[in-house]
């Protein structure tokens, strides 16, 4: 009896239920999903999108995949299902995406994807993405300008992200660009692959260390592995002060709060910043043009700045990390 | 008073009962629940999930655990993809591509069920070690396999039996048929629950105990190798790091159903209650508009209350009932 009394009640409820849109009130409702908030620079973005849809007075739905790309699959399906007015999307990675991309398109809801883009397909979207190359040049040059005052020639090591994120490949190749023709200054004699898992980057800190004990300049695809860094670093002895007898030069990506720290401390010689702000006003106004009907670029690329000791003070307040309350 | 508490607690239909209760007591907070496409998302949600769990079901029966199903689904994944994408795939072209491709996915599932169950059964390995380490080495071998790198180009007849409802629900279904026949209706299933219940027993009353195991892990690598195929075409993408995060979802659906993890103690049809009552807690706690942070709070708190009562009610099992 109970059992049939659940099930009258299971399906009266189905059957009564309404397919109400996601809109309430007049306002513009927006799902953003982003794939993890493992990371100061996630949780920037996640919250510069929602204080960019707040600005305009739009409704938020929120969705994180805890790094699992079918939960996000259902999460923007869910989306649809709402009825929202657009999504913005960061995904796993480049290709898992393209379905959840159609799926949008199907149901003529537009959708921008947050800083990392989806691979070439007949899915429509719009992606907002740092310039990984040209700005990890920038850093690099700008490393091997502080090198090259010195008059030695240092011994070089970089730390890659997972090579299965076109961010991480940028990086490499921008980091790649900077050193091709700087063999003088800097002969790069390891090369770790991090997948952005900061223990597998420490382990492979240590590890070249140990390999290369005179290893003086190091650049990290991402500053949330900064603290892997430091800590082979200081168990070598080799983390000192710019200026100091010993100092490795040190670079970076993203522009975090430790990377803010690390340079107010005097330790780090310069990081590659990505403008969060301008990545969040850019995602909501290409969602916003799209569903004017209005049709850009389907990549918009974000220039950001490099910050480092000269021009700290002047870049700081534009540093997304600089801002982030500890 | 206290009777009806045990009733109620023992019963069969418990977690389909709070699946009710919780599903009206959220309808009218929750915008879009009842909606028919959110409850086909529902649908599509459990499905794979429900795969897995079913497997899980098996070795729990058994008395053991089985770790690796994450990484059994991403080792399938992969193989599936090497064997049919349409760029490097080892059959690209061959008409046979994707009955070859599921057969492969299903051979390495039951492979490492195998392996698993061998450790298991015939080494006396506890089953939380041998299943981790599988996980760890199958993990790293899919990411070694691809070097991180997922595989497109899959067969449009293959990803539609993950994206489309109709065929992802036929799969499911015949795997539930399938499991509660041979639960239910079959020595082997009998076995199971002896071997659960008191492996020493089993084996003096001629229950061969180490094939019992055995069979039961091969039944969880072939049900998680299934549920890759579901997993994989949705995406449209061979992945090393597919089914990563879902391994507690998988035993917290099958013990908040019911499935002892004191063994001898599973049904399939409270895996599929346990799989509807987590899958719908996921699913109105996201139309909640919570954050992420909460979402986890709230799923780890019910799995682990879904545990408090399964050692409950072993425990009530034991007593009589006006004890």
């Amino acid at each position: 009896m109970k059992f049939r009394t659940c099930l009258a009640l299971l399906l009266a409820l189905v059957f009564t239920g309404c397919d109400k849109p996601a809109t309430s009130g007049g306002k513009l409702t927006i799902g953003v999903a982003f794939e993890t908030l493992q990371t100061e620079y996630w949780v920037a973005g996640f919250d510069a999108i929602k204080a960019e849809l707040a600005k305009r007075d739009l409704n938020v739905l929120e969705a994180i995949a805890d790094q699992d790309a079918n939960r996000q699959l259902q999460q923007v399906k869910n989306f649809i299902a709402r009825k929202v007015d657009g999504i913005i999307l960061v995904p796993k990675d480049a290709q898992t995406c393209l379905p959840m991309i159609k799926a949008a398109n199907e149901a003529g809801i537009p959708i921008v994807l947050f800083n990392r883009p989806a691979d070439k397909s007949d899915a429509k979207s719009v992606a907002v993405v740092a310039d990984n190359f040209q700005l990890t040049r920038e850093t690099v040059s700008f490393m091997l300008e502080e090198a090259h005052k010195s008059g030695k020639k240092y011994k070089g090591l970089v730390i890659l992200g997972d090579l299965g994120d076109l961010n991480a490949i940028g990086r490499r190749d921008g980091f790649d660009a900077a050193v091709k023709g700087n063999e003088e200054v800097v002969e790069i004699v390891a090369r770790v692959p991090s997948e952005w898992n900061q223990e597998k980057a420490q382990a492979g800190v240590v590890n070249a260390l140990q390999a290369n004990p005179d290893i003086d300049f190091i650049f990290t695809s991402s500053d949330f592995l900064f603290p892997s860094v430091v800590s082979a670093l200081k168990a070598a002895g080799k983390y000192h002060k710019i200026g100091e007898p010993g100092h490795v030069i040190l670079g970076g990506f993203d522009g975090d709060a430790t990377a803010f720290a690390m340079l107010k401390d005097g330790y780090l010689d310069a990081t590659g910043v990505q403008d969060v702000y301008f990545e969040a006003q850019s995602a909501v106004q290409a969602l916003m043009d799209l569903r004017a009907g209005k049709t850009g670029p389907e990549l918009i690329a974000d220039p950001g700045f490099v910050i480092h000791q000269a021009n700290l003070t002047e870049m700081a307040p534009r540093m997304w990390g600089a801002n982030v309350k500890k | 008073m206290i009777r009806r508490w045990r009733q109620w607690l023992l019963s069969e239909y418990l977690v389909l009962f709070l699946s009710a209760f919780y599903f009206a007591a959220m309808w009218p907070f929750t915008p879009g629940l009842a909606a028919p496409a959110n409850l086909a998302n529902l649908a599509a949600a459990m499905l794979p999930l429900l795969i897995v769990a079913l497997g899980q079901t098996f070795v729990l029966i058994a008395r053991g655990i089985d770790l690796s199903v994450p990484s059994t689904i991403a080792l399938t994944s992969v193989t599936g993809a090497l064997v049919m994408n349409a760029d490097t795939g080892w059959l690209r072209g061959n008409v046979l591509v994707v009955p070859a491709g599921l057969l492969a996915m299903l051979a390495v599932g039951a492979l490492l069920g195998l392996a698993n169950g061998a450790a298991i059964a015939r080494l006396r390995m506890p089953p939380f070690i041998v299943t981790l380490t599988t996980m760890m080495f199958v993990s790293g071998l899919a990411i070694w396999v691809t070097k991180s790198k997922n595989i497109l180009g899959l067969p449009p007849a293959f990803n539609a039996i993950g994206a489309q409802a109709l065929p992802a629900f036929a799969v499911t279904l015949a795997v539930a048929v399938v499991a509660h026949l041979a639960l239910s209706r079959t020595l082997a299933g009998r076995w199971l629950y002896a071997v659960g219940h008191n492996e020493r027993a089993a084996h003096v009353s001629g229950v061969p105990v180490a094939h019992v195991t055995l069979g039961a892990y091969i039944v969880c690598g072939l049900c998680a190798a299934l549920a890759s195929v579901l997993y994989t075409g949705r995406l449209e993408t061979g992945s090393p790091i597919m089914g990563q995060r879902i391994l507690l979802d998988v035993i917290g659906a099958t013990v908040i159903g019911g499935t002892s993890l004191y063994g001898g103690k599973g049904k399939v049809v409270w895996t599929v209650f346990g799989v509807l009552f987590l899958t719908l807690i996921d699913n109105t706690l996201n139309l909640q508009n919570l954050s992420h942070f909460t979402i986890m709070m709230v799923k780890g708190t019910v799995i682990l209350l879904a545990a408090v009562l399964d050692a409950a009610r072993h425990h009530l099992v034991g007593r009589p009932a006006d004890a």
